[in-house]
């Protein structure tokens, strides 16, 4: 089997992983090739609309566990390939001297045992920092049940290392992938939040959770996030929406991947991380899931209209958070800029405010934009919902010209 | 008759020039740079304004630092009444001081942010679209077609990442080569450099593997092709390996 084929299997079989940031990690480069950029680098996007930063690839696609909704699970007849760790440095150095991409993902199915399969990674990853002095970004990812002194060398090695929980709750986990152990996942997260320095995983460490395969509701998931997130210091969790690959009566029979709602839980997501939201501003258990028709912003917004309209050149930086419309760079400028001058609506334009979504919601200068007796659910409900009508028909053309 | 300043091209120039304007209070038509032909209404005047080597120093004194980077990243751009906005940049500058940054409502003060941040956000998308090519004696050479002039700061950045390389970065429409000899790097104009393309051995290969590679991390059920060319515009697709040939 040559390069070219080998490539093609443990790309396709890594690409259900989302994560893909190269950010967090300001490596030097110590006389040798490459250095990590603190910003992190996209070097291209594939057709799916995906960054492309890494070279994202399986050490091996054998494994000898059979989790329900992975494409590498045993019990599937798929073409089967292993990378020699030169063959990886080899790669992975002519890619970044042509500046194609910015590091490497490395991940693997798990052959032998975990530590076994951690040693190979480990000797991969070695190999390309200590004899091609590599010193561009590394992901790796951790194998669950691995030792920790294992843990310990490739965290050493790396930027970011992280576990998939795979599913929002144990149960789920049990279900799908009954060879993968909730606990184990969590150890890691542990260990690398405790060692966590300068030299170890600078980057951090994040993690990738399936929607869609079973039955929890974005209540659910957005609290496990926000538990992940207070108790490890995540940088990131992913949502991947669940594609369905395999034929199993464990798995929901689904025609598309569903996109718009992991849409709504990345945004939620960020509401959470910088937006100063909590789980139960979005999500209650009577409406345990996000509208699909308004993004959780604009529906939190509607469901306290009590609290609008806020006035732009008085209110707080975290309320001027809770509008619709206004980020935490538009919410920044709009605090340094009201120092200086009252700040009009033809102003808001020029400091970022996105018009269409927060004009219903704020007053400025004691001015609404339009006649304040107008102020009520159904007609901002109605507004916001046929302002993002047009992208919604688009965007499904799109899907079913392919 | 409209009054057209013109100054020899470059930034140090262009800001003694707009420092001489605002100390004699004069409010020019427009400033272009010495290769602009005037039209009937105009009238060209060229100014031999006296050097001040301490000039940047009072500029950065008065305005703050962040807004002399501002200045120098819309003069980097091709906005094509650049000079002319720097110019009331820098009168507001004098009555604002350094809170020249914050006064939005004013028309110069949020078009130069706006630019500012266009052309930083091209140099940061540069640094991922640029693709090298390995040539027969090892050298790396890229092509690109920016829409700013960014090739000096871009060349900062492969200083430090491609460090123990040679290579060669060529801006297509200003016909500019950025060299690096492992010390540090020169820019030159194209007829002072010729240099025959050829390419290694091994660069076909490497190639078609980053084809397959990209071809195949995509997951065809989420394609999205609007997503895609939001991200990487098609205006940068000439140059980029993958999707040269889409």
């Amino acid at each position: 089997m040559n390069l070219q084929e080998k490539l093609k299997i443990l790309a396709d079989s890594a690409k259900y992983d989302a994560s893909c940031s190269s950010s967090g990690s300001g490596r030097n480069n110590t006389n040798g090739i490459g250095n990590a950029s603190i910003s992190g680098i996209c070097h291209s996007f594939s057709s799916d609309g995906r960054c492309i930063s890494l070279l994202k690839i399986l050490l091996t696609n054998c494994c000898i566990f059979d989790c329900k909704y992975c494409l590498n699970r045993k019990s599937n007849v798929i073409p089967r390939a292993i990378f020699l760790p030169e063959e990886i440095c080899e790669i992975t150095i002519n890619f970044y001297r042509r500046n194609y991409i910015e590091g490497l993902f490395l991940s693997s199915g798990i052959i032998k045992s975990p530590d076994y399969t951690m040693e190979q990674m480990i000797q991969t990853v070695s190999l390309l920092r200590h004899k091609y002095h590599f010193n561009g970004y590394i992901h790796a990812k951790a194998i669950p049940g691995a030792s920790e002194k294992l843990l310990k060398n490739l965290g050493n090695l790396v930027d970011r290392m992280s576990a998939n929980v795979e599913l929002p709750t144990e149960s789920g986990l049990q279900l799908l992938a009954p060879n993968k152990n909730h606990h184990a996942v969590q150890d890691i997260m542990k260990y690398v939040k405790i060692n966590r320095s300068k030299n170890y995983v600078p980057a951090g460490q994040s993690t990738q959770m399936i929607i869609g395969a079973t039955k929890e509701n974005d209540l659910d998931i957005m609290k496990k996030s926000k538990q992940m997130y207070q108790n490890y210091h995540l940088k990131r969790v992913f949502y991947s929406a669940y594609v369905p690959i395999n034929q199993d009566s464990m798995l929901p029979r689904l025609k598309e991947p569903p996109l718009k709602r992991e849409n709504r839980l990345y945004q939620a997501d960020w509401l959470l991380r910088y937006y100063h939201f909590e789980v139960e501003d979005l999500l209650d258990s009577n409406n345990p899931n996000f509208s699909l028709f308004l993004d959780p912003k604009s529906d939190y917004a509607l469901r306290h209209l009590n609290e609008f309209p806020k006035e732009i050149n008085r209110c707080s930086y975290y309320d001027l958070l809770k509008i619709p419309g206004i980020g935490v760079k538009s919410a920044k400028r709009i605090l340094s800029s009201r120092k200086y001058f009252t700040i009009h609506f033809e102003d808001l334009k020029r400091l970022g405010v996105v018009l269409k979504r927060a004009k219903y919601f704020i007053l400025c200068d004691g001015k609404y934009f339009v006649d304040q007796n107008l102020f009520q659910k159904h007609f901002i409900e109605a507004n916001l919902v046929l302002e993002e009508q047009p992208k919604m028909i688009q965007n499904h053309e799109q899907l079913r010209l392919f | 008759m409209n009054q057209v300043y013109l100054y020899d091209g470059s930034f140090v120039s262009l800001c003694h020039l707009i420092y001489y304007l605002l100390q004699h209070h004069i409010t020019p038509f427009s400033i272009k740079d010495c290769n602009y032909s005037c039209n009937l209404l105009e009238e060209e005047i060229y100014l031999s304004v006296p050097e001040d080597s301490l000039l940047f120093s009072k500029i950065i004194q008065g305005i703050g630092r962040f807004a002399f980077q501002v200045m120098y990243r819309v003069f980097l751009s091709n906005e094509e009444q650049k000079e002319l906005l720097l110019y009331y940049f820098l009168r507001n500058g004098v009555k604002y001081r350094s809170k020249i940054v914050y006064q939005r409502n004013l028309n110069c003060v949020c078009k130069c942010l706006k630019i500012n941040q266009y052309v930083a956000h091209e140099l940061h998308k540069m640094k991922g679209f640029l693709r090298f090519r390995e040539l027969e004696n090892q050298v790396l050479y890229a092509e690109m077609e920016p829409t700013n002039h960014i090739l000096f700061d871009l060349s900062l950045h492969f200083q430090k990442r491609l460090k123990q390389e040679f290579w060669i970065i060529k801006d297509v429409k200003r016909k500019l080569f950025s060299i690096y000899d492992k010390k540090r790097f020169y820019i030159l104009q194209e007829n002072e450099f010729v240099f025959p393309i050829l390419e290694s051995e091994s660069e076909q290969k490497m190639r078609e593997l980053w084809k397959t590679f990209y071809q195949t991390i995509a997951i065809q059920e989420r394609t999205n092709e609007r997503c895609r060319k939001n991200f990487m515009p098609k205006k940068y697709w000439k140059y980029i390996t993958e999707v040269q040939e889409l």
